[in-house]
């Protein structure tokens, strides 16, 4: 479990970017982060797999704990961490060595993880570009890259940081086709997204606002409750087509399910 | 002001990435560009800016050739605005002022002129004047975006590129931007190329679309036009439908009714759908 406890932080003194937030999450969720620019997300992020340590509170993961600089390097195995912009991931050469790097270091069996390159470059489709440069690849496939080498590291915590702006749409359901199969598969998944309407199946969300938690719940009570455009944000989609239909039926990801059955109904 | 191209291809280390395209660019349009990663939608603009120096084909402005170096290489193209993806990136001065007027002072503008473009480029943005004296580095995401791309409006550009000008944008300041830009293309009759991803946007901005697949133009169509009557197109690309299309092609199939809204915009669409839900009888309380 991933527990935040009263925690602070801020890059220069005196403006604070994260203010007193408390949360669990538990093993095997599928999470959602949202809130406009500048809300804090990225720096949750960091904090949450020990990239950056907070001011005041503690992040424990289990019996782990990000101030503990012992603990840091099993925390960064154990939490995977893609980030927006994938040119401040990669570090190698080839898409190959940018994959095999962080397995390396982990020191898995060179069997398994030739197999784990595979099956990672594979789920993005990137399979014929073991021998490219990371930076010579365009803004959508250097994101497929930077997303197969930490999913390639297996870890028990996903966390993707609005990973998915430089893709086309078939790229981005790729990458969310994956992360809901690794979901199902046990992993945790933490996804920080602008992109609304992909947060309809998670488990649960958790709404930043200038630092703060404004909201942590389902997502049908989140747009029940929550004045979203304050926040910087906007309604997906299924979520307008209910209003304008007036429609009673719960909300589901899948509107044209919902619209279909109401229709065939009358 | 009219850039045509014709039966230009782009060959790059052996591979032909663009591949004979022919178009009209006119003046005072919104031309939204898309096409799946990789066919071809930032070569065919870098061509249009004149960055890409060697290619095969014709490039004209208002039936002219644009002007090539000694050597027959393409030249940038001056009075064409590129703003790259996260232009953001590109900021370094120490002030939004000096950020903004870097360029204009390169190209030798006066004082008086530097003053009124700045003010007249600010409010189009809807930036507050208390910026200019700001560290850049220290403003939020959604400002840093709009200086730099203050910093590309400032020249005036005749034709602006906009490379995914969006991501990493939250929804609200997505639309912010998205309003700016067509109300400055609209007030100033400029042409705009939109490189996007976000369809629904296309729909909602576009005058016209260009679909790029595997390096060659599908098709260069109106934006009603493809979304209302031509949507094979998109398929054919490998693209999905904006959601307000996709739910007007469910309720035509579940109703057996052709359905002809206004526009492709959601707001059209809403209002058609929603009358044809009334008319059912379903229920409505909204």
């Amino acid at each position: 479990m991933l527990v935040f406890d009263q925690v602070d932080y801020h890059y220069r003194r005196g403006h604070p970017v994260l203010r007193q937030l408390s949360f669990e999450i538990h093993q095997g969720k599928f999470i959602s982060i949202i809130g406009g620019n500048g809300s804090g997300k990225s720096t949750l992020a960091k904090l949450m797999n020990g990239l950056l340590q907070p001011r005041e509170g503690q992040v424990k993961l289990d019996h782990l704990n990000t101030l503990k600089h012992e603990d840091l390097g099993r925390i960064r195995e154990l939490v995977g961490l893609v980030f927006q912009n994938p040119d401040d991931q990669f570090i190698t050469t080839s898409v190959l060595d940018e994959v095999v790097f962080g397995l390396e270091n982990l020191r898995v069996p060179r069997d398994e993880m030739a197999h784990r390159v595979n099956e990672a470059l594979k789920a993005v489709h990137m399979e014929d570009y073991v021998e490219a440069m990371p930076h010579q690849l365009s803004g959508g496939q250097k994101q497929r890259v930077a997303f197969a080498a930490v999913v390639a590291m297996d870890p028990s915590i996903l966390i993707v940081d609005e990973a998915t702006s430089m893709l086309d749409p078939q790229g981005r359901r790729d990458i969310l086709d994956v992360m809901h199969a690794l979901h199902r598969q046990g992993m945790t998944i933490i996804h920080i997204t602008h992109h609304m309407e992909e947060i309809l199946s998670s488990d649960r969300v958790l709404l930043l606002s200038n630092g703060e938690m404004a909201f942590d719940g389902t997502p049908s009570a989140l747009f029940s409750n929550v004045s979203i455009a304050e926040h910087q944000l906007a309604l997906p989609f299924a979520v307008r087509l209910h209003q304008a239909l007036g429609l009673n039926a719960p909300l589901c990801a899948d509107w044209k399910e919902t619209i279909t059955s109401l229709w065939s109904m009358s | 002001m009219v850039y045509e191209l014709n039966d230009v291809s782009v060959r790059i280390n052996g591979e032909e990435i663009l591949q004979s395209v022919s178009c009209t660019l006119k003046e005072g349009k919104w031309i939204s560009i898309i096409g799946q990663a990789g066919a071809g939608k930032s070569t065919f603009a870098k061509v249009i800016k004149g960055l890409i120096p060697f290619f095969k084909g014709e490039y004209t402005h208002n039936q002219q050739p644009l002007p090539r170096d000694s050597k027959g290489n393409m030249k940038v193209v001056p009075q064409i605005g590129y703003v790259f993806q996260f232009p953001e990136h590109q900021i370094f001065e120490t002030t939004v002022y000096k950020e903004l007027t870097f360029a204009p002072k390169v190209k030798g503008e006066s004082p008086e002129r530097l003053e009124e473009a700045i003010m007249m480029v600010m409010g189009q943005m809807g930036l507050s004047g208390d910026l200019l004296q700001e560290n850049p580095f220290q403003l939020s995401g959604g400002l840093k975006r709009l200086i730099a791309i203050a910093s590309v409006l400032i020249a005036e550009p005749e034709l602006l590129i906009l490379d995914e000008p969006t991501a990493g944008l939250d929804p609200i300041s997505r639309t912010a931007l998205l309003k700016q830009l067509k109300a400055w293309q609209g007030e100033k009759n400029r042409t705009v190329l939109f490189i996007s991803h976000q369809l629904e946007d296309v729909a909602e901005y576009s005058d016209e679309v260009m679909i790029f697949k595997k390096g060659r133009l599908l098709v260069h169509l109106d934006v009603n036009e493809l979304f209302l009557k031509h949507i094979a197109f998109m398929e054919q690309a490998g693209l999905p439908l904006p959601e307000p299309i996709q739910l007007l092609r469910l309720i035509e199939a579940i109703s057996g009714r052709i359905l002809e809204p206004a526009s492709c915009r959601e707001e059209d669409i809403m209002q058609l759908v929603r009358s044809v839900w009334q008319s059912r009888g379903l229920q409505n309380d909204g």
